[in-house]
């Protein structure tokens, strides 16, 4: 069943991301993702994530479209103009992607191009709004169409750490929600402690909410983590259970899994991160019995 | 200078139809140059929207101040004793004075009654050109004296483009190409051999790639 009817019909959703390469060299990606095939609804495409400059979201969606598994792609406006973003759009559709998720883009001044121009023509509701007009048959400024897209589009809730900016970021997504997002995906949930609080926090935007579970792949990532992202939920009881398992890598893999059980209640779906230990996602979703 | 350009009459009416009081303000500097809000324009505006607003029906009261310089907080002060005798202000000045009436007074409405266009030079009387985007790095003791980025259509850093046409922009006719007055100025300079110097690719951070900028003066701040 695609991605798209498993929404609509409100069923737990499970997504995994992964990155292009930073290169040309996709074996990585294209063996990855073959070995998720059937076992997740979608495999979720950042672009230049993170602000890290590497082979676009369109061509990494295809490429796994092309070995047979459903893609998201996300889209943001740091980048391009909406002249480039609504040609891309158009290219997805053509080149099978249906699924796009309008992320939040990290500043530019954070990232590994940090003297670039950061172009942010259109925001994200624009965005949305945009490729809404798309599906209409016209572009943004009013000209028609030669046979226009379809899309399911899904936008993100903004990183936060305070609860000002959580407040900021839900009305972004509201705003985001009322130009045409149809599911909304949060910032990184480390453990289950971090679930109910933003479950709660998110149950009124009326659209499935799916949960990014991060895995934590190390004692020294959960203690970065833990010190420099307060709302994080890293407990000091969590670092002391890495600390003390004796494969801790393993240990990482079952606090996701156990993440993953205690959204599958109340979420609308996980997205599992594991930002470069794509090879390990199989052995996650074992681990949460998906 | 700052340059800036009235806007139409009627988006006016638009902000302050809901208001009876209205303090119109201007500046003395950049707008008062180009002619946009200085003292004379606030008193031309004043009558225009008081004539408006009258054939409408509403009859609503004007105060017009114009003040040394709006962005600068220590002239903004001087509206203390009026402020409270508006319901809404209404500035002349560029962008910059506009938001320093908002943040000294936070409960006042405050709108703005020009379009703040460009940091330009005066051609003529009565024409502004664009001159500069602040990229925050400058770039003239390299090009001659003409920055390509306020300029030159496309922000070529290493022009000019196959649209240069007997010295005009492909734009447009009527506008100057930077890389022929680039080229002129380094050729009368004797400077030609630095025109085939390629130009990396520039740094946007101090142009506010990496957001607001600021700067700070340690000698100088508080
Ligand atoms: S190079 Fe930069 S600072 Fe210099 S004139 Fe051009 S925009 Fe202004
Ligand atoms: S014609 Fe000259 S000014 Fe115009 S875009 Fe080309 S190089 Fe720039």
């Amino acid at each position: 069943m695609s991605f798209q009817t498993r929404l609509a019909a409100k069923d737990f959703i499970v997504l995994a991301e992964m990155h292009t390469p930073k290169g040309i060299n996709i074996s990585r990606l294209v063996n990855d993702a073959s070995r998720l095939k059937g076992r997740v609804d979608a495999v979720v495409i950042p672009d230049m994530d993170n602000g890290i400059m590497r082979m676009s979201a369109l061509a990494g969606g295809v490429l796994l479209q092309q070995q047979g598994i459903e893609t998201i792609m996300h889209m943001y406006c740091r980048d391009r103009n909406r002249m480039a973003l609504q040609g891309d759009a158009l290219a997805a559709h053509v080149l099978g992607i249906q699924n796009i998720i309008v992320a939040h883009s990290t500043d530019m001044s954070e990232s590994d191009h940090s003297d670039a121009k950061p172009v942010n023509d259109l925001d994200e509701t624009e965005l949305i709004e945009s490729l809404g007009t798309l599906q209409k048959g016209k572009d943004i400024s009013g000209f028609d169409l030669d046979g226009s897209p379809d899309f399911s589009i899904g936008c993100t809730l903004a990183p936060f750490s305070s609860d000002e900016e959580l407040a900021a970021s839900l009305t972004a997504a509201k705003a985001q929600i009322a130009a045409g997002a149809t599911y909304v995906v949060t910032p990184p949930i480390y453990s289950e402690e971090g679930c109910s609080e933003l479950l709660e926090k998110t149950k009124h935007l009326g659209v499935p909410v799916i949960a990014t579970v991060f895995l934590i792949k190390s004692l020294a990532i959960a203690q970065y983590i833990a010190n420099s992202e307060p709302g994080a939920k890293i407990s000091d009881d969590l670092i002391r259970r890495i600390r003390k398992s004796s494969n801790r890598e393993q240990e990482g893999i079952k606090i996701a899994a156990e993440t993953i059980l205690a959204l599958k209640e109340n979420a609308g779906g996980v997205l599992i991160q594991t930002l470069g230990w794509e090879h390990k996602l199989p052995d996650i979703l074992e681990a949460a019995k998906l | 200078m700052i340059t800036a350009e009235r806007k139409p009459l009627e988006e006016l009416i638009e902000y302050i139809k809901p208001f009876k009081r209205i303090l119109l303000l201007g500046c003395n500097e950049c707008v008062t140059v180009c002619s946009a809000g200085g003292r004379k324009e606030v008193g031309l505006l004043a009558s225009g929207l008081q004539m408006a607003m009258l054939k409408s029906g509403n009859n609503i009261e004007i105060r017009q101040h114009t003040l040394e310089r709006q962005c600068d907080p220590e002239y903004v002060e001087e509206l203390v004793p009026m402020i409270n005798d508006a319901d809404a202000v209404m500035s002349m000045a560029c962008g910059c004075g506009v938001q320093e009436i908002a943040m000294r007074f936070k409960d006042k409405p405050v709108f703005p009654a020009v379009n703040t266009t460009f940091m330009g030079a005066s051609e003529r009387q009565g024409v502004w050109a664009e001159r500069c985007q602040g990229c925050g790095n400058c770039l003239l003791g390299e090009t001659g004296g003409i920055c390509p980025i306020a300029r030159c259509a496309k922000q070529l850093m290493n022009g000019p483009c196959g649209g240069s046409v007997t010295g005009k922009c492909e734009i447009s006719d009527d506008v100057d190409c930077a890389w022929q007055l680039i080229w002129d100025r380094l050729k009368s300079l004797g400077l030609e051999e630095r025109y085939m110097e390629i130009t990396p690719a520039k740094d946007w951070r101090s142009g506010g790639g990496s957001g607001p900028r600021k700067i700070i003066r340690e000698d100088l701040a508080e």
